[in-house]
């Protein structure tokens, strides 16, 4: 009898438990709407620029600063004269990649991390978590800024940074999780008719902790687009003419007075996508009734 | 109870030496150097940049380098600014008043305001004050808050002109509290935001946690007035998880603040540190990085600790 | 943030070469426009009998070095000015007014030796240190040797480093020589605040004199009362001032790093006069209309400019650089993304500087001959429709500080008129620790977008910029990041340089502008102007080109009743 066979149901307890959960996650309205809008803006970023008549990049210096929706510019015109609609939207194919590019990193290294802690315990897991704790201490965006002030911009930079400064929460809950798990039947069982450990670790544990993991990764999105606006806005982002939420808004902050919707609809997407993946967030939270802290 | 604190000191130590080593490591490792100030200054030759790098120790291997920050800030000297040679820990002292001044007010409106909202949210869960509360909350933290900051001061100071647009006090003006207050009111609600979205959801669920508990069942039971037992025997002990919050939320409220002082023009650590990241003053940096990380190890002990004394439950050893 | 320059601290570094606009004060009339019609009306006014009310001074850039002598940065000598003094100061028409001297020194009052050569000083008997100490001979030549001693870290050194045998003839009187005549020796002066030997002779070690930048002394006409850090510095009016005024009790420089805040402070008023980086230009037509407030546009000595890297193949070829100019659209940059505040030029000099060539060619934006230009020189465009020349492809990046967002404007604007004609380039902004470090030094970028001051002080002599000597990533010293080599101009400013005879340096200069255009090592685009701004009620500020910073004359500012 292999291994798998015998977990096998198990496996199907864990089916139901989804089933369960995904109705559960049905009646959280604000996630529903949450995962609407997730899926409005990511089709409209990847969609939207090629139904709009304007090119991204097209400088049109002598309109500039045209108010919505002056000669068929939606949301009008930016500060060098360029469609702020088709802008807003390859602004958030910058950034939601970003989000979702930071959580993915993030994710599999604070997964490793946790999982490596809670599975292998002892030295291994007091240096790991230590290290964490340590990482923690500082407030996120003073480790974002001090990478971001030192190394130039680009999205590839600008992700792995986020990332670095947000894995920390995820490995603690994998942790957390894979330690109460380890002492259960089923991996004792798996243990003793010798599963490797990289076997259990991430064939038997990691399946057992994804509930936590996905809604922290939800979360971490949120942050992700949160934080890349941070660094836009305190001048260490995304070079121009390429455009991020963050940056479209650091660079209309001087035009508030003038222009004032340069600046209102970057921050009114950057709330909504961050605000989405919150509820998403939570309402997983919720339906895999995960007993952890929204941070 | 002294081993307990023995021991979590131990270890702050250990973590405090973990972040010294990585702060000082992306420091020293990344590209540009405090140099690149004076590189263009005329009249300044290579040997002279070469003997100002040599004062700086910067000529010297990295964990040389290293090792002697450590032994130097271990006797007490945290280093001197790069930029106006004063002790490091003075820079930062002079700076900290403001900050502390902002958290402080930041912290209590997010705890009265936090814990009445949460409050009234699990009493009234579910209700039409709930819902709006949860939604609130959520949609606060996905706020920028440097984009709130902005737009609080287009309406307040710009349009309607009631508030200050930054600063912490009228510069050359008589120092009133009053002023100092004026001045306070708009920063301190940017920062309270987020904080009072974490602690209404924080205190909520605790809250119901509590409501649900025995002894509440019980002193309902024995009559008492529906008011006395929530606003005192419930809140009380939703309370306790609290205290915990308000060590552990510490590195969030400054990097909150450092984004605020610098929307408000604030002149307290934030500011600081967006300074001296621009002029590559890797002493000051450093001694930021390590002041708010004791900060942050001290309110996570104080929590526990305060946890402890206030829960005999939990039990220090 | 939003402003303009704030990030560019490095470059600004450089500025302490400013224009002796030698006579050009109708020309800075004219530049101020129709605004300037409060100056009179400022005259009219008296100033009180005795120091009433004060200053903010609001600043987007902090200053934090109180030791003048030493490295500083251009922010730092508005504090100066009033908490110090130099021998003699330059005023808004470019003479020299005695400050620390009773008499400033000339060829016709004897001062000066026929060659240029001996010098002789009388100094001000009535100047006392803020401590009461009168001010002498002996404080002069200690901040001489200080500046000399080659172990103290001097902010400038250039030609006070030739003077020699300094003799004291008595408490208020010395002569000393000089090792070859030095024309732009009187400008250098002109800025160099002294210190005084008292204190600082005392000081463990002068490169970090902690007790004297804790509490500044001076002989200005404000003394120092404290600095809270990262937020203000105080200054109180000095009963025992050797010159006219103070009329204010109080100055107080304010730090606000925003530009648009700044603009937002002096808009609500918590702010009476935005210096350094001054309004944004965006702001201007509105603050125009501010009730109450004064708003004046004051050219400075930048020229901003794209600088090219000349050890890049590509750019070794004329035709690119030629090419690349044709196809910049200058006016739009200045006229739509400067809101037309800056005055388009051709050259390294600022137009008020005496040695200003104005018969230089001027640009036209052609994208048509730019094309063909490149195609006769063999460029052809590729399948991506980047142009090619065996085998290099015409592509290259543009940097400056990273956050100066109204240059990326312009970036984004080149970028698009460049790959217009077939010239990719690709914006790499960097933080300004970076660009500004080795990465600009030692010649490391492509291309960058970048406002300089070519000038040593007010005096035209660019050699640092352009003398072949001075290209650091080939061993030389100076700030030659283009790595422009030409013999000629190699020769003509050593001719400026080694006479005192002002003809014969304008024609050297003349010369070298014909050929810097001609050659475009860089390419010119506009000579800076600043919108500084001051309430309508505070009487004397006058916008002054020949000094780093408007504070210039803050004791005679007053307020009228």
């Amino acid at each position: 009898m292999t291994t798998a066979a015998a977990l096998a149901p198990l496996e199907r307890d864990l089916a139901t438990t989804g089933n369960r959960a995904w109705r559960r996650f049905r009646r959280h309205r604000l996630a529903l709407f949450g995962i609407v809008a997730i899926v409005l803006m990511v089709l409209a970023s990847i969609v939207g620029p090629w139904l709009i008549p304007f090119d991204q990049l097209k400088i049109d210096i002598r309109h500039r600063f045209a108010p919505p929706p002056w000669g068929g510019h939606l949301f009008g015109t930016d500060q060098l004269g360029r469609d702020l609609l088709v802008r807003l939207l390859m602004a958030g194919r910058i950034s939601l990649a970003i989000g979702f590019l930071a959580m993915i990193v993030s994710t599999a290294f604070g997964t490793l991390v946790g999982i490596t802690a809670g599975y292998y315990g002892g030295a291994i897991r007091i240096v790991l978590m230590r290290f964490v704790d340590a990482m923690l201490c500082f407030p996120s965006i003073f480790l974002l800024l001090i990478l971001a002030a030192f190394i130039q911009p680009s999205v590839t930079t600008i992700t792995l940074i986020i990332a670095a400064t947000s894995w920390m929460e995820v490995a603690r809950v994998v942790e957390a999780q894979v330690r109460s798990l380890r002492e259960r039947d089923f991996i004792l069982a798996a243990e003793m008719i010798g599963a490797p450990g990289r076997y259990v670790m991430f064939r038997e544990l990691l399946p057992n902790a994804i509930g936590p993991i996905v809604v922290a990764a939800t979360l971490t999105v949120a942050r992700a687009v949160l934080m890349e606006a941070y660094v836009s806005f305190l001048g260490y982002g995304i070079q121009a003419p390429m455009a991020s939420w963050g940056n479209m808004l650091n660079n209309a902050q001087q035009y508030l007075g003038s222009a004032p919707w340069l600046a209102i609809f970057p921050g009114l997407m950057i709330t909504l996508s961050v605000a989405s993946f919150n509820f998403v967030g939570d309402g997983l939270r919720d339906a895999l009734d995960a007993r952890f802290d929204v941070k | 109870m002294a081993n307990f604190l023995l021991g979590r000191l131990l270890q702050s130590l250990v973590l405090l030496l973990i972040v010294s080593i990585i702060g000082f490591a992306v420091l020293h490792l990344a590209p540009g150097g405090p140099l690149s100030q004076f590189a263009l200054v005329p009249g300044l030759s290579k040997e002279d940049l070469a003997r100002i790098a040599h004062e700086m120790g910067l000529d010297r291997p990295l964990p040389v380098q290293y090792w002697e920050w450590l032994t130097r800030l271990v006797g007490g000297d945290w280093g001197r600014s790069y930029r106006d040679n004063q002790p490091v820990l003075a820079v930062i002292a002079g700076r900290l008043p403001a900050t502390l001044e902002l958290m402080g007010a930041a912290i209590l409106i997010s705890v009265f305001v936090g814990i009445w909202i949460g409050v009234m949210g699990a009493i009234r869960s579910y209700s039409l004050f709930d819902m709006l509360a949860t939604v609130g909350a959520m949609v606060a933290l996905s706020i920028p808050t440097f984009w709130f900051g902005l737009i609080v001061i287009y309406a307040f100071s710009v349009n309607l002109g009631w508030l200050p647009p930054g600063n912490r006090m009228t510069v050359g003006g008589d120092g009133s509290f009053l002023d100092y207050l004026h001045h306070l009111i708009a920063p301190a609600l940017v920062l309270a935001l987020v904080e009072v979205a974490i602690w209404s959801r924080y205190m909520r669920a605790s809250m119901l946690d509590v409501i649900n508990q025995d002894f509440i069942r019980t002193a309902r039971a024995k009559g008492l007035p529906e008011r006395t037992v929530l606003w005192h025997h419930a809140l009380r002990n939703a309370l306790l998880p609290m205290i915990a919050l308000a060590g552990v939320e510490i590195p969030t409220l400054l990097g909150g603040a450092l984004v605020t002082e610098t929307v408000f023009t604030w002149p307290g650590m934030g500011r600081l540190l967006l300074d001296s990241l621009g002029y590559r003053d890797y002493p000051v940096i450093m001694g930021i990085l390590m002041f708010s990380a004791l900060l942050a190890l001290l309110g996570n002990l104080l929590a526990d600790i305060f946890a402890a004394t206030a829960d005999p439950r939990i039990r220090l050893t | 943030m939003s402003e303009d320059r704030r990030n560019e601290t490095i470059p600004l570094l450089t500025s302490r070469r400013r224009l002796l606009a030698l006579g050009a004060s109708a020309g800075a009339l004219a530049w101020a426009g129709p605004k300037m019609g409060w100056i009179p009306a400022a005259e009219a006014a008296t100033p009180p009998s005795k120091p009433t009310g004060q200053a903010v001074i609001g600043l987007s850039q902090e200053p934090t070095v109180f030791m003048p002598l030493l490295a500083h940065i251009e922010v730092d000598e508005g504090v100066y000015f009033n908490l110090f003094s130099p021998l003699w100061r330059v005023d808004e028409k470019g003479e020299f007014q005695p400050d620390l001297v009773a008499e400033v020194p000339t060829l016709e009052n004897g001062g000066i030796s026929a060659d240029g050569l001996e010098w002789h000083l009388k100094l001000n008997d009535k100047a006392k240190w803020h401590d009461g100490t009168p001010f002498t001979a002996d404080d002069v030549k200690f901040n001489i040797e200080l500046i000399q001693n080659p172990k103290f870290l001097a902010g400038r050194r250039s030609g006070i480093d030739l003077i020699q045998d300094i003799k004291i003839l008595g408490p208020s009187e010395l002569t000393f020589k000089l090792k070859s005549p030095y024309a732009p020796l009187p400008s250098i002066i002109s800025w160099t605040f002294l210190v005084p030997k008292h204190l600082l002779e005392k000081a463990a070690d002068f490169n970090k004199p902690e007790a004297f930048l804790a509490n500044p002394v001076g002989t200005g006409a404000f003394k120092w009362v404290e600095r809270v850090p990262g937020d203000h510095i105080t200054l109180a009016a000095s009963d025992a001032y050797h010159g006219k005024g103070p009329y204010l009790e109080k100055l107080i420089f304010k730090y606000v790093p925003d530009l648009t805040v700044l603009y937002t402070q002096f808009q609500t008023g918590d702010v009476d006069y935005i210096g350094i980086q001054g309004i944004t230009p965006d702001h201007y037509e509105e603050a125009k209309s501010l009730a109450d407030r004064v708003v004046t546009p004051v050219p400075q000595p930048f020229i901003e400019n794209i600088a090219f890297n000349l050890g890049n193949p590509i750019f070794q070829d004329a035709a690119v650089r030629e090419a690349l100019y044709l196809a910049m659209d200058k006016q739009s940059i200045i006229e739509q993304i400067y809101y037309g505040l800056p005055s388009p030029t051709e050259s390294f000099l600022p137009r008020q500087s005496w040695a200003f060539n104005p018969d230089l060619p001027k640009h036209a934006f052609d994208q048509e001959k730019a094309r063909k230009l490149l195609d006769d020189a063999g460029w052809k465009p590729g399948a991506d429709g980047v142009r090619e020349k065996d085998g290099k492809r015409l592509e290259f990046t543009n940097s400056t500080t990273a956050g100066n967002h109204v240059r990326e404007q312009a970036q984004q604007l080149l970028q698009q008129t460049w790959g217009d004609i077939g010239a990719r380039m690709t914006i790499k902004n960097l933080p300004p620790a970076v660009m500004w470090g080795d990465y600009w030094n030692l010649s490391q970028f492509d291309t960058t977008m970048v406002g300089i001051d070519f000038m040593v002080g007010p005096d035209p002599d660019a050699t640092q910029y352009f003398a072949s000597t001075g290209i650091v990533a080939k061993g030389g010293a100076g700030n030659n990041t283009t790595q422009y080599a030409n013999p000629d101009v190699d020769k003509l400013l050593a001719d400026g340089a080694a006479t005192v005879d002002i003809e014969k340096r304008k024609a050297a200069y003349v010369k070298m502008q014909e050929l810097t255009r001609k050659d475009l090592p860089f390419l010119p685009i506009f000579q800076y102007a600043m919108v500084q701004g001051v309430k309508g009620k505070l009487e004397g500020f006058t916008p002054n080109v020949n000094v780093q910073e408007n504070c210039w004359n803050a004791c005679t500012w007053f307020w009228a009743s």
